[in-house]
């Protein structure tokens, strides 16, 4: 039979274990730097001067590539609202992984920034 | 030098608070731990609110908001002091002689926790999941960086960034941002693990004042070993500060219970009490259940121990009291500034999945694998020790059973109101069971943890190895 004082020496085992794993698995600066460098926003520093301080514009990506990329990119140009539809007078392009095949026909480019950052136009938009 | 002064200001302000809350009682070593653990946390709160309506009103100079908060606090401390009796009952600090080898054992878990805590926090100055640059950095962004504008973030055509969440988090990052002048990523990263260790003083000192300092360090020990808790402490989301304002309830609770004499002092513990628990409700929307639970079950509480021509309403009035102008700014945000939230958007579905049985099956099996595995222990999951533990003592339970029967009451409550929104959900059951039902347990463990030990009481822990052992029922 499990005495009660054996019980909480596993206790205290069973913390140190844990202990000892998140110590090893911790992680190493310089580690996340690819992640920390999307978080960064970076991508989008030269996008933002060209953008309005405030409002709404629309936004455009790859189908297959994560709606996180639109998340970044919202997170990046905030105060300005990024809805994630091509119907407005400014469009986002955002194209991380490849660079787009064909953009819609109602689109123009205003301004290529590189890194798969783009400035569109929508003129049919209101 | 902004960042520090700002810093200490907000320290301050939150240790002034506590002090209005405590009087003169707990000045023990432990006693000033408490203070210490609850003051960080309070100051953030306060801080978040003062910048909502700061930027709510336009009046945006936070530098004289702050020193002027913090010196109607100092004044107003002064006073009470004066009227207050000076021979307030102390608390008991236990003094209790501990195992070595527990403190040996302590002594390595709560700074490899320190340690790892704060590599994980500057090798990710962005946070890591979606909801830290998704939710409540971005929140943090547009009140910031909006100006007048600062609406905007509350935008219905971002309805993945939950625009409804409360602002506790958010608001706390700006007001640090503004006064600073500029946006930087240690302010949410420091906040994360002030948050994260604060939990830990408090549920030590919680633990401490009220039973044993063997239970203390055990407790402590079982929070720093959750390997998720001290991760998500530094992920910069919402779910760490809402569980230290959880087990601020509770411990302040508990503190309220244990002290004997009526009056002001314990009064004002009381409305301390309730202080956390809007803190909460202002920090997640979770929050707000778990308001209401606690709520129910102190009432419940009362009306078991109701003093002759006393309502148990008018028993509870200090915390009612307390929870009611951060009760109004939540419903003020949630009315006139977010936009509706998408849980109860669509009555008929949610009648209609309340209905379907196949959906309690999959929320109780993902409880119950969830369970043993939310705090992403190694080999051995601490709640089947802690329930082993449970039963084989349960005849040694503590005396003060409706006390700690309210407490695990509104745990409960709180986690079967989690089960039904589950059940609701208007996502697909499966992924939001997936990418939250963890974060969900890991909200609750210190709350848990506390109330666990109290309910097994002092009795059953031998002071040193060499101590004889309770004998188990």
């Amino acid at each position: 039979m499990l005495s009660c004082k054996a019980c909480l020496w596993i206790l205290v085992v069973a913390c140190l274990l844990s202990s000892g794993r998140m110590l090893v698995h911790s992680p190493r600066p310089g580690e996340a730097a690819a992640e920390n460098e999307r978080r960064s926003g970076q991508r989008f520093a030269a996008l933002r001067e060209a953008l309005p301080q405030r409002g709404v514009i629309g936004y455009i990506g790859q189908s297959q590539d994560s709606v996180g990329h639109y998340y970044l990119a919202q997170y990046a140009l905030a105060p300005l609202v990024v809805d994630f539809s091509s119907d407005h007078r400014i469009v986002v392009g955002n194209f991380p992984s490849a660079p787009p095949q064909n953009l819609p026909a109602n689109l123009k480019l205003i301004r290529d920034f590189g890194d798969g950052v783009l400035l569109l136009a929508n003129e049919d938009a209101r | 030098m902004a960042i520090a002064l700002a810093g200490i200001l907000c320290f301050v302000t939150g240790f002034l608070v506590v002090a209005l809350g405590l009087g003169a009682r707990l000045c023990s070593r432990s006693g000033l731990l408490l203070r210490i653990s609850l003051s960080a946390g309070f100051g953030l709160a306060v801080f978040s609110i003062i910048y909502f309506l700061a930027r709510w009103s336009g009046f945006l100079h936070l530098w004289a908001i702050d020193a002027a908060l913090c010196a109607i606090l100092l004044i107003t401390l002064a006073l009470v002091r004066k009227h207050r009796a000076s021979s307030a009952p102390q608390l008991r600090a236990s003094g209790q002689a501990t195992s070595k080898c527990l403190l040996i054992a302590f002594a390595v878990a709560f700074p490899a926790a320190l340690y790892s805590g704060v590599l994980r926090a500057l090798a990710r100055p962005y946070g890591s999941g979606w909801d830290s640059f998704a939710i409540w950095n971005l929140h943090a962004r547009f009140l910031f960086r909006g100006g007048i504008n600062w609406r905007d973030g509350f935008s219905p055509l971002i309805p993945w960034s939950h625009p409804d969440y409360p602002l506790l988090l958010p608001a706390a990052i700006a007001h640090f941002w503004t006064v600073m002048g500029r946006e930087s990523t240690a302010v949410p990263a420091v906040i994360g693990l002030v948050f994260t260790f604060s939990t830990v003083g408090l549920l030590f000192s919680g633990l401490d004042i009220l039973l044993s300092r063997t239970s203390a360090l055990l407790g402590a020990m079982c929070l720093v070993s959750t390997p998720f808790f001290i991760d998500l402490g530094t992920w910069q989301y919402a779910d760490v500060p809402l569980s230290f304002f959880m087990l601020a309830t509770f411990v302040l609770l508990h503190l309220h219970d244990a002290s004997t004499e009526p009056g002001l002092e314990s009064r004002s513990s009381l409305a301390l009490a309730g202080l956390a628990a809007g803190f909460a409700a202002w920090t997640k929307n979770e929050g707000v259940l778990f308001l209401v639970a606690v709520l129910l079950a102190k009432m419940w509480l009362t009306s078991r121990r109701s003093s002759p021509g006393r309502s148990p309403i008018s028993q509870i009035a200090p915390m009612l009291l307390a929870v009611a102008p951060i009760f109004a700014l939540i419903a003020f945000f949630k009315r006139a500034i977010a936009p509706p939230g998408d849980l109860f958007s669509d009555p008929a579905t949610m009648l209609h999945k309340l209905g379907d049985l196949s959906r309690y099956g999959a929320v109780l099996k993902w409880y119950g694998r969830e369970l043993l595995r939310f705090g992403e222990w190694w080999l051995i999951p601490l709640p089947i020790v802690m329930l082993v533990l449970y039963f084989l003592l349960r005849g040694n339970l503590a005396r003060e059973k409706e006390t700690i029967l309210a407490s695990a009451g509104a745990l409960t409550l709180t986690l079967a109101g989690y089960f039904f929104i589950y059940l609701i959900t208007p996502r697909d059951i499966y992924w939001h069971l997936r990418f939250s039902l963890n974060r969900l347990f890991l909200q609750l463990w210190p709350s848990t943890i506390f109330v666990f030990f109290l309910a097994l009481g002092s009795k059953p822990f031998p002071t040193s190895v060499g101590d004889p052992e309770p004998s188990a029922p």
